[in-house]
């Protein structure tokens, strides 16, 4: 992955980041804020219900004040004060007497708990309420809530009792309004919220029992679990339930357990909270953060192709003249643009491709003279041996004219044949340094390296046992399957020739020549290793230097030839040596050449059969 | 002397003109409207609709009374008179009845009745056994056994004479007929259905639901034009709001409900009241084995509280009954006596299964009876039963909805009914199998007394209420309101009205239109003659 693509990618992923912290972080407050706000309404409006709880309670204490202190009630409570009171001209009294102050339920009860008359349940007439006589004083007690059985059914009432205070034994009065949904229906509400009513009066949970202001509740039996762990255990409880699958739906329901005189659940009040406001707020700042994100994301990633374009394009033009140094074009030149960071490493670029170009010309220039040195020195060395003999010869010749013609003749003779050895000896070096100045450009083919190794070697066979010098003994460790290089096959040749010739001369007293191929790294390694007694590391780093040798009779040009060869193959070569154990040359040829194209598989062509000794220049 | 005689002339001549006043003041009038008004809605005026023992019925009854006449009829001092039939005789055996029609009587069409059309009217409401006959202008009634009770049979309930007319209306010789017909308001334009000046009858239970119905007074009547120009009757009128109206002066008569007959004391109003005539029971269905139902039955009838119910729920406008004929129609209803032992009550109910209905399950008291009133009682039925352990829940009429008030049908999931009885004959005999006919009490051949013996009488009942799949509550008279200016209401003490007598104390013509509806020039009034005397 390029720099360019990370960065571009590093940004963008910093951009969704903030963008998704952003959402995440609007969406959590929004979602916490609503809740607090949800949390006050619901406080708000369960202190409503108490206040109204609380007002109703006054005021139907009011109306039953008012009842028990009008003068009909007063007549009442003296005529059924009476022995053998007429009780049935009262029946229908609590009727009225409901109607006349707007309460649902009106019961007049004599001293002894006896119904006399009931606006709820006039049927009930006759009948005691022992609760009513078991309390002292009734009047100033508060209204409370409680049960009230019906003809038909049991209601939730909020009941107060008093008693006609102006007549000697007690004459109650119960009075009370109906918990319904009238009731609910005074409770101002906000929008998203409803009340509703559970009126506890069974054991287990009763649908019907479950009112709201508009009637009844659909689907109440999904408040059966909330109204059965409040059976057990009466204390608020905040449920949620969904009504459907989708969120928006869900309602919170805050359950407050309402309890009776006598500390028993006789009813639940429930104030659900829509959640619909909001799943719909938040759905909308998601899609609103989606549509930022994308947005952001959109713009980022013009930005970040645009930033990291700026950013990197002097990064990849320090990279290719990088490159381009790499490939030994030392001029290479960056353009430098601004003083920054980026800036300065292009400036420290250029100078120190000048620097290396600068000292690479230097160097040249030392090796060139080094080189024209040792030229010079190995021309004057190889050259003086045959002058010196020519010289002595052509110094016997003149001391000869004072000879007699015999005698002249005699070594006359001698001279211009020693001239002529010489002179072919000239000849001989002239032709050498001739050579590899002429060596030629490489014929690419299909080679098996193995096959040109043996080659090599079977070149050398008679001098591994030559009778009277010392024995050499071949190794050959060549791996099987070895892949086909491109390669020259003479100029691949030749090199094994110089090498194996090389190691030849190394082990003057005999020893093992070993030769070994392997794949390493996709390239194909050659090892040519000799048991002589090895090479110092100042012979080790000058031995590719042509007319470089350390043998009284080489030219120096042979592992020249070898490494002009490796390289003309893109190739490597290297030497490792240790006193004493031997010397080993390590050539790794690549596979394929680059730009050449082989169309035909054509066997390989043999190598010319040159004599080792002409086509091996010796060191 | 002189002086003597002056004064004597003036004290003659002062009582003269005293009697005078007073005579004017008494004397009946011919004229205006009578308003009434009836919380029964609708009704029906064809006696071949009627069922017998319904409060319907009664109502029914009360209405046709004006448009039709009877062979003959009981007066408050029981003895019959003479209707359409002038002279009855009957054989030793009381197998064979003869009628003879009065002459001349017509139909408020003109035509004249004859002895087939009362046989036409009282063939399908005679049982197979009897064979009705017609022989010039007298009437034959035959039977193979003795009707010793056929005159009361006649006085009452359907005999009613009228003429089947071509088109299914009915024609009548009564004092009133029918001259307008009139559904609610909402749809009155459509509905205004105004028989012709000579029909009779009103459309059919069934055809239509009228609201209002006027009468006008029959001139060509045999028994002599009416006082009354009309009467004009407002159906479906609910009990407090007839009240009201009596009190404002919008209705004459009206029907006064007996929780609300303390009330119309109070204000000073009229209300008269009949015998007893209505009577609210308990019926039995069959939903439980003979023997745990009887039980369960007598732990039910020692449960229940009818001196309260009576005394104190209907404020002793009732009386608690125990049996089911009342004292003034069977005469011997004092000797049936009443038990309420709460304990006694839940030791039987202790012995009985806890399982089915009147153990976990409720027994189910459906009241078919309409009103308030048969509900308060039946909320106390469920009340008694409840303090002896039996559960017994009340369902409304509207729950299980069966018009019919005695509803025969045994519906299984209702164990017990609160039912209605308004009786409907004069024959206590002719009752009590009615009674135990619509109620299905005991098997229908068994123990049906056809003799007018009361000791038979009285073991048949007996034998009906031990069985005890019949338990009466209470037994209340009909009540009515009156206006200040209705004269000569003398209904009978069962609860016949008698329209055609009654009169209005209307003031002058020139008073009158002060503010009166009643008052002459009302488009629907033909101006009211006030003319003193009787009735021609």
């Amino acid at each position: 992955m390029s720099f360019r693509t990370k960065l571009l990618l590093i940004v963008l992923l910093i951009i969704f980041a903030s963008v998704t912290v952003v959402a995440y972080g609007v969406t959590h407050y929004t979602r916490e804020a609503f809740e607090e706000m949800d949390a006050q309404r619901t406080e708000a409006l369960v202190a409503q219900f108490n206040k109204e709880f609380a007002q109703r309670g006054e005021e139907i204490a009011r109306q039953v004040e008012n009842i028990a202190n009008a003068e009909v009630t007063l007549r009442m409570a003296i005529d059924l004060g009476r022995p053998n009171a007429d009780q049935s001209l009262y029946v229908r009294d609590a009727n009225g007497a409901a109607q006349d102050h707007g309460l649902d339920f009106v019961e007049f009860v004599n001293s002894d708990g006896t119904l006399i008359s009931s606006a709820q349940y006039p049927a009930r007439v006759g009948y005691k309420n022992d609760w009513l006589t078991s309390t002292a004083d009734w009047n100033t007690s508060s209204a409370f809530l409680s049960r009230e059985e019906l003809p038909t059914e049991v209601a939730l009432s909020l009941t107060v009792v008093r008693t006609q205070p102006n007549v000697p034994k007690p004459f109650y009065i119960v009075g009370g309004r109906r918990l319904d949904r009238k009731f609910l229906e005074s409770l101002v509400l906000p929008a998203g919220m409803r009340t509703l009513i559970y009126s506890n009066l069974e054991p287990a949970f009763v649908p019907t029992a479950l009112i709201s202001a508009k009637g009844d509740v659909e689907q109440p039996e999904r408040f059966a679990p909330l109204v059965e762990q409040i059976q057990k255990q009466p204390h608020p409880l905040v449920r949620t339930l969904d009504w459907s699958s989708d969120p928006a739906d869900a309602e919170a329901f805050h359950a407050i357990p309402l309890m009776g005189r006598n500390n028993e659940l006789l009813g639940i009040f429930l104030v659900g909270s829509s959640r619909k406001e909001l799943v719909l707020l938040t759905n909308k700042i998601v899609k609103i953060a989606l549509a930022v994100g994308a947005g952001a994301l959109f713009v980022g990633l013009l930005m970040a192709f645009w930033i990291s374009a700026r950013i990197t394009k002097p990064v990849e033009e320090l990279a290719e003249g990088a490159r381009e140094v790499a490939a030994g074009r030392w001029e290479t030149h960056i353009d430098v643009r601004g003083s920054d960071e980026i800036g300065q490493l292009a400036e420290a670029f250029n100078h120190m491709t000048q620097t290396l170009a600068a000292q690479k010309e230097r160097l040249v220039q030392t090796e060139r003279v080094a080189a024209w040195r040792e030229l010079a020195r190995r021309l004057a060395h190889e050259l003086r041996n045959p002058l010196f003999p020519m010289q002595i010869t052509v110094e016997n010749l003149q001391k000869a004219r004072k000879l007699e013609a015999k005698q002249f003749l005699e070594v006359f003779n001698e001279s211009t044949a020693t001239l002529k050895t010489e002179l072919a000896n000239l000849n001989t070096i002239v032709t050498r340094f001739s050579d590899f100045s002429k060596m030629p450009a490489p014929q690419f083919a299909r080679v098996n390296v193995n096959e040109s190794l043996r080659n090599a070697v079977r070149l050398f066979e008679p001098q591994f046992n030559e009778v009277g010098k010392p024995t050499i003994t071949p190794e050959l460790f060549l791996a099987d399957a070895l892949p086909e290089i491109d390669a020259d096959p003479d100029l691949l040749h030749r090199a094994f020739q110089n090498l194996i010739l090389n190691a030849l001369d190394a082990m003057p007293a005999g020893g093992t020549l070993t030769l070994r191929t392997s794949e390493h790294d996709g390239d194909l390694r050659m090892e040519v290793s000799d048991t002589g007694k090895g090479l110092t590391p100042e012979e080790c780093s000058r031995l590719f230097t042509p007319y470089y040798t350390t043998k009284l009779q080489g030219t120096g040009l042979g592992l020249a030839i070898v490494q002009s060869v490796v390289s003309d193959h893109h190739g490597t070569i290297s030497v490792t040596s240790s006193e004493e154990r031997g010397t080993t040359f390590r050539m790794d040829l690549p596979q394929r050449q680059p730009g050449v194209v082989i169309v035909a598989k054509d066997a390989a062509p043999e190598p010319k059969s040159t004599p080792p000794t002409l086509a091996a220049a010796s060191d | 002397m002189k002086r003597i005689g002056f004064r004597l002339h003036a004290l003659i001549s002062g009582l003269l003109l005293l009697a005078l006043a007073v005579q004017s003041a008494t004397s009946p009038r011919r004229g205006g409207t009578l308003r009434v008004e009836l919380r029964a809605a609708p009704v029906s005026l064809d006696p071949r609709e009627w069922m017998a023992g319904t409060m319907e019925a009664a109502t029914d009854e009360k209405l046709a009374a004006l448009i039709f006449d009877r062979l003959l009829v009981l007066d408050n001092y029981g003895r019959f008179q003479p209707q359409l039939a002038t002279e009855w005789t009957h054989d030793a055996t009381f197998k064979r009845w003869q009628f003879v029609l009065r002459a001349g009587v017509k139909f408020s069409d003109g035509s004249v009745l004859t002895a087939a059309d009362v046989v036409a009217a009282f063939q399908p409401l005679f049982p197979n056994g009897q064979q009705i006959t017609a022989s010039g202008s007298s009437v034959a009634i035959q039977s193979a056994v003795a009707m010793p009770d056929l005159l009361e049979e006649l006085a009452s309930g359907r005999f009613f004479v009228y003429r089947v007319q071509a088109d299914g209306t009915l024609l009548g010789t009564g004092p009133f007929f029918v001259s307008e017909s009139r559904e609610n308001s909402k749809s009155a334009d459509k509905s205004d259905s105004a028989p012709s000046e000579a029909s009779n009858t009103p459309p059919a239970r069934s055809e239509g639901k009228p609201a209002h119905l006027r009468f006008r007074a029959n001139e060509e009547t045999w028994s002599g034009r009416p006082f009354l120009d009309a009467i004009d009757v407002t159906l479906g009128v609910p009990p407090l709001r007839q009240l009201f109206d009596l009190q404002l002066g919008k209705a004459d008569l009206v029907e006064v409900s007996p929780d609300l007959v303390r009330r119309a004391m109070q204000d000073n109003l009229r209300v008269w009241s009949s015998a007893p005539v209505v009577l609210y029971g308990l019926r039995f269905d069959e939903v439980l084995p003979a023997a745990v139902g009887a039980r369960l039955r007598e732990a039910v009838s020692l449960s229940l509280d009818r001196q309260t119910m009576a005394n104190v729920l209907l404020q002793k406008q009732a009386e608690p009954a125990a049996a089911l004929l009342p004292q003034w129609l069977s005469g011997y209803a004092f000797l049936f006596t009443m038990e309420t032992n709460i304990a006694r009550a839940r030791e039987i109910r202790a012995a009985l299964p806890v399982n089915g209905a009147g153990g976990r399950e409720p027994l189910r008291l459906r009241v078919d009876a309409a009103g308030d009133l048969p509900k308060l009682l039946g909320e106390r039925v469920a009340i008694n039963a409840r303090q002896a352990a039996i559960p017994v829940q009340v369902v409304s009429r509207t729950a299980l909805h069966n018009p019919s008030s005695t509803a025969s049908s045994t519906d299984a999931a209702v164990g017990l009914h609160l039912f209605a009885w308004h009786y409907s004959t004069l024959s206590s005999r002719l009752e009590l199998e009615s009674f135990a006919s619509a109620l299905h009490l005991g098997d229908s051949g068994e123990g049906v007394v056809s003799s007018t013996d009361p000791e038979q009488l009285y073991t048949r009942e007996k034998r009906l209420l031990d069985e005890r799949h019949v338990l009466p509550l209470v037994a209340l008279p009909e009540y009515v309101g009156l206006g200040q200016n209705v004269r000569d209401w003398m209904p009978a003490r069962w609860g016949e009205w008698h329209l055609a007598d009654v009169w209005l104390d209307l003031p002058e013509p020139a008073q009158a239109q002060a503010g009166n509806s009643n008052a002459a020039g009302s488009p629907a009034n033909p101006p009211a003659t006030a003319l003193p005397g009787a009735k021609p």
